[in-house]
């Protein structure tokens, strides 16, 4: 009979602890987001949490599947048109607050909404590379299962997802991950420019 | 400390606070640069190496090429690439040695170089991360001569800062210390008045106030003054005759009657007019007077040149002429003139030369006699004139039993000069309000042997008649200077200068240098009394003893005081201690007389002091008109 009661108690534990998780934008920032952009910015934040929500008992491929489809729905727009800027690399919020963004853009958005999915982030990286197609730079986020397997490529020109095999009009140019480079070395503050400024303005909450 | 040091202290510490602080903040900051730079340089070399590490297709032969290139061109300390599993694949370490800082500033500066890293790809696979730090010699080297700079600059703003903070200190607070000056010369009872008021407000309303309270003062002093000469005139001078009257005569005579006066003795002259109801009722009140007139213009004339004589009229009739160091036959040639001269006026005046005529009572008095005797003997001389045909008669004063010759004193005095035989003795001075030691006066005795010593008035007059009183003081004021331990006591002293002895022409240098020598190690307070009919002078000499006295911390006193001067200014320039004058002096002074002289040492803070006070009746009588101050036998009595 004591041995029931604890099974219950426990089981009451981790089920409380299911219906809490973190939400992927708390209220307050919600809120925010909802005063800045308006109702439907609310409402696009209010999709991804039910996207997110979705898959986060799945496996990786579910996961990967569901973040590029939802983020890819969002309009592109170069930096310049939405924040006036050359080139800048704007927080989730900012990009589903807009809805619009460049490649940059929705890379860092799917790295963050599978990183909160529980997805391992050292096997996602930011990745430079050079459309054929476009003729000109982009970013693609990549994914790999192994630190040595064919990585599999979430592309916002491209919706669907490929291994970097099928991906002939992408040359790659350069990898790398803001979280692996800071936690190689944790007493530096400072690992990448971009990655700097853009840890710095999540940190702030910039919407 | 002076308000002055305080404030440069303070703002020289503040000012050294703040350069120190803004050079640690600057080379903080130096520091932080040189850090920040040397993680730029590792990051961008970090970046630029993975992009061309990526081009050697995951080739590590090719790679560590790479990194050597590298690792060789540039200033690293160590650049490593691991895998994606953290495997060492490739590193490069530099041992550096750091010889042109000194150990202890690397000791000071713990300077890491940051660590930067980059991932390295190999087309869409995954190589590692490489790892890039720079080497932090050249930052040590670069932040060392920082701090040189630094601390040069900064030496350099901190000693123009200090010096710049003195100058304006200086400029500042120069009010202040006209202001301070001012203040120190009313302590010393000067009455400077500041006539440039400082721009600063507080200090312009301290200086208002105190040139208005030293002009209170100073008119206070001089309205003491003016009554001082005003009263003199009524207690001291003869209104008829303009000759001095018999209260100054008995207020002298003390200076003339005693041990260490500057004459043995002298002739006092008595002389009285009779006939003169005869000669009112004959020529009437006025003429009477005008002949009283013509016949002190004799005394006056006959007089002139006696030096340190007193004519003085004692009553309506009689006149006294006191002639120092005048022998009884210069006296009688003396007295017969003027009473040929008297002869002629009662003559001219067409009176009876038998009824009005003039009789002379000499008295050859000696400085050892006393008031009454000197007056009574005087009164029998002219007694005896009036009923003698000449109309004078000399009464000379009986040889005193000496003990010894003039020539015997002479050598022992000497030889007591040449053996060092004097002892200083010391009287108490007591006030008798607080009953406490005013100061000790000191005197000096003769000492033979353990049993036979000579005091001071036995041996001092033989001394002034042979003409050692000078070498006598050179002596003791020496004694007092050069063995000090003689006394022990580290109280007050005060030592009495006679006028022959500080005229000397050897005394002043004797002693300036003296108190060059000596002055700083005495272990006692000095005062040196001086006598008031030197000090009133107003000499270049006195000047020179004030200026000499002064320089040395050496106190001013007066005494044989009489309240004779013309002018009382002169006790405000010297601003002696105190001023002393014979008992009877202050119980025969009016109370105008006395109040006008209290008014005057109120203001420039001198106490008066009774000498000779020998009963306590006296000392009560003295207490009563306010001098609490006393010298004398009396002091023998009280207990403090």
């Amino acid at each position: 009979m004591f041995k029931l009661k604890i099974v219950v108690l426990l089981s009451l534990i981790f089920s409380c602890s299911l219906f809490t998780d973190e939400p992927y934008v708390d209220k307050s920032l919600l809120n925010e987001i909802t005063d800045k952009h308006g109702v439907f910015a609310k409402k696009r934040f209010f999709f991804l949490q039910e996207t997110l929500d979705s898959v986060k008992t799945k496996g990786d491929l579910e996961k990967l599947e569901a973040v590029n489809n939802f983020f890819n729905e969002v309009r592109y727009a170069s930096d310049m048109k939405v924040y006036g800027k050359n080139d800048y690399w704007a927080t989730p919020w900012e990009f589903l607050g807009n809805d619009k963004g460049d490649c940059e853009d929705y890379v860092i958005s799917k790295y963050f909404a599978l990183k909160h999915l529980g997805v391992d982030y050292k096997k996602l990286f930011f990745t430079y590379v050079r459309s054929t197609n476009f003729k000109e730079p982009h970013m693609v986020l990549t994914y790999f299962e192994t630190p040595k397997s064919e990585p599999l490529i979430l592309d916002n020109n491209n919706r669907k997802i490929f291994p970097a095999s099928q991906r002939k009009d992408l040359t790659p140019i350069y990898n790398f991950n803001g979280d692996m480079l800071d936690e190689a070395d944790k007493n530096n503050e400072k690992s990448h420019k971009k990655w700097d400024e853009l840890k710095l303005n999540m940190q702030r909450k910039k919407i | 400390m002076t308000l002055f040091k305080q404030i440069a202290l303070m703002l020289s510490l503040f000012l050294l606070i703040i350069l120190a602080t803004v050079l640690i903040l600057n080379f903080q900051s130096a520091n932080k640069g040189v850090q920040d730079r040397l993680y730029e340089d590792a990051k961008n070399t970090a970046t630029s190496l993975s992009l061309s590490l990526g081009s050697a297709n995951g080739d590590l032969s090719m790679m560590s090429t790479m990194i050597n290139a590298n690792f060789d061109s540039g200033n690293y300390r160590h650049i490593m690439l691991v895998d994606v599993e953290k495997k060492n694949l490739y590193d490069r370490v530099t041992e550096s040695d750091i010889t042109a800082v000194p150990k202890w500033f690397m000791s000071l500066i713990d300077l890491k170089a940051p660590i930067a890293h980059a991932n390295v790809s190999a087309g869409w696979s995954q190589v590692g991360i490489l790892s890039v730090q720079s080497d932090a010699t050249y930052a040590y080297k670069q932040l060392y001569a920082i701090l040189i700079d630094l601390l040069i600059s900064f030496t350099i703003i901190a000693l123009v800062g200090l010096v710049t903070l003195n100058l304006l200190l200086h400029a500042i607070l120069k009010p202040l210390k006209e202001v301070q000056k001012q203040a120190a010369a009313i302590t010393r009872n000067e009455f400077i008045t500041q006539n440039k008021v400082p721009y600063t407000k507080e200090l312009a309303d301290v200086v208002l106030g105190m040139n208005n309270m030293v002009s209170k003062v100073k008119a206070m002093f001089d309205k003491g003054n003016e009554e001082l000469k005003a009263h003199k005139e009524l207690e001291y001078i003869d209104q008829d005759t303009q000759l001095r009257n018999r209260k100054y005569l008995i207020d002298r005579l003390p200076a003339y009657l005693k041990a260490d006066a500057s004459y043995e003795g002298g002739v006092n002259m008595l002389i009285s007019l009779s006939g003169v109801i005869e000669a009112n009722e004959k020529l009437g009140r006025q003429n009477v007077n005008k002949l009283f007139l013509k016949i002190a213009d004799v005394f006056r004339e006959n007089t002139k040149g006696i030096k340190d004589s007193i004519v003085a009229r004692i009553n309506g009739t009689e006149f006294s002429l006191l002639l120092p160091n005048y022998s009884n036959e210069q006296a009688i040639e003396l007295a017969k003139k003027i009473q040929l001269s008297c002869k002629k006026i009662i003559n001219l005046a067409e009176l009876n030369s038998r009824e009005t005529f003039i009789s002379i009572g000499l008295y050859g008095y000696k400085y050892s006699d006393n008031i009454t005797k000197l007056l009574s003997r005087s009164d029998n001389a002219l007694a005896q004139a009036k009923f003698n045909h000449e109309s004078i008669h000399l009464e000379k004063a009986e040889d005193a039993v000496e003990v010894m010759g003039k020539e015997a004193w002479k050598l022992l005095i000497n030889k007591a000069i040449e053996k060092d035989r004097f002892t200083f003795v010391s009287w108490n001075v007591i006030d008798t309000k607080t009953k406490k030691l005013s100061h000790n006066v000191l005197s000096i005795n003769l000492t033979l042997d353990k049993n036979s010593s000579y005091n001071y008035a036995q041996f001092m007059a033989p001394a002034i008649q042979s003409g050692l009183s000078n070498s006598i003081y050179k002596k003791i004021v020496d004694m007092l200077f050069r063995n000090s331990s003689m006394i022990l006591s580290a109280s007050t002293y005060a030592l009495r200068l006679p006028h022959e002895y500080l005229e000397n022409k050897e005394t002043y240098h004797n002693i300036s240098e003296l108190l060059r020598a000596n002055a700083a190690l005495l272990p006692f307070k000095v005062i040196i009394e001086l006598p008031d009919r030197l000090v009133r002078q107003d000499s270049k000499l006195i000047r020179e003893y004030i200026e000499l006295f002064r320089k040395y911390n050496i106190s001013i006193g007066i005494f044989e005081f009489i309240g004779d001067s013309d002018d009382y200014q002169y006790l405000q320039d010297l601003r002696p201690v105190y001023i002393k004058g014979e008992s009877s002096y202050f119980l025969t002074q009016s109370d105008q007389s006395l109040s006008a002289l209290r008014l005057i040492t109120d203001t420039v803070g001198i106490s008066l002091i009774a000498v000779g006070v020998t009963d306590l009746e006296t000392l009560e009588k003295l207490k009563s008109r306010g001098i609490h101050i006393i010298q004398g036998k009396v002091t023998e009595m009280l207990n403090i």
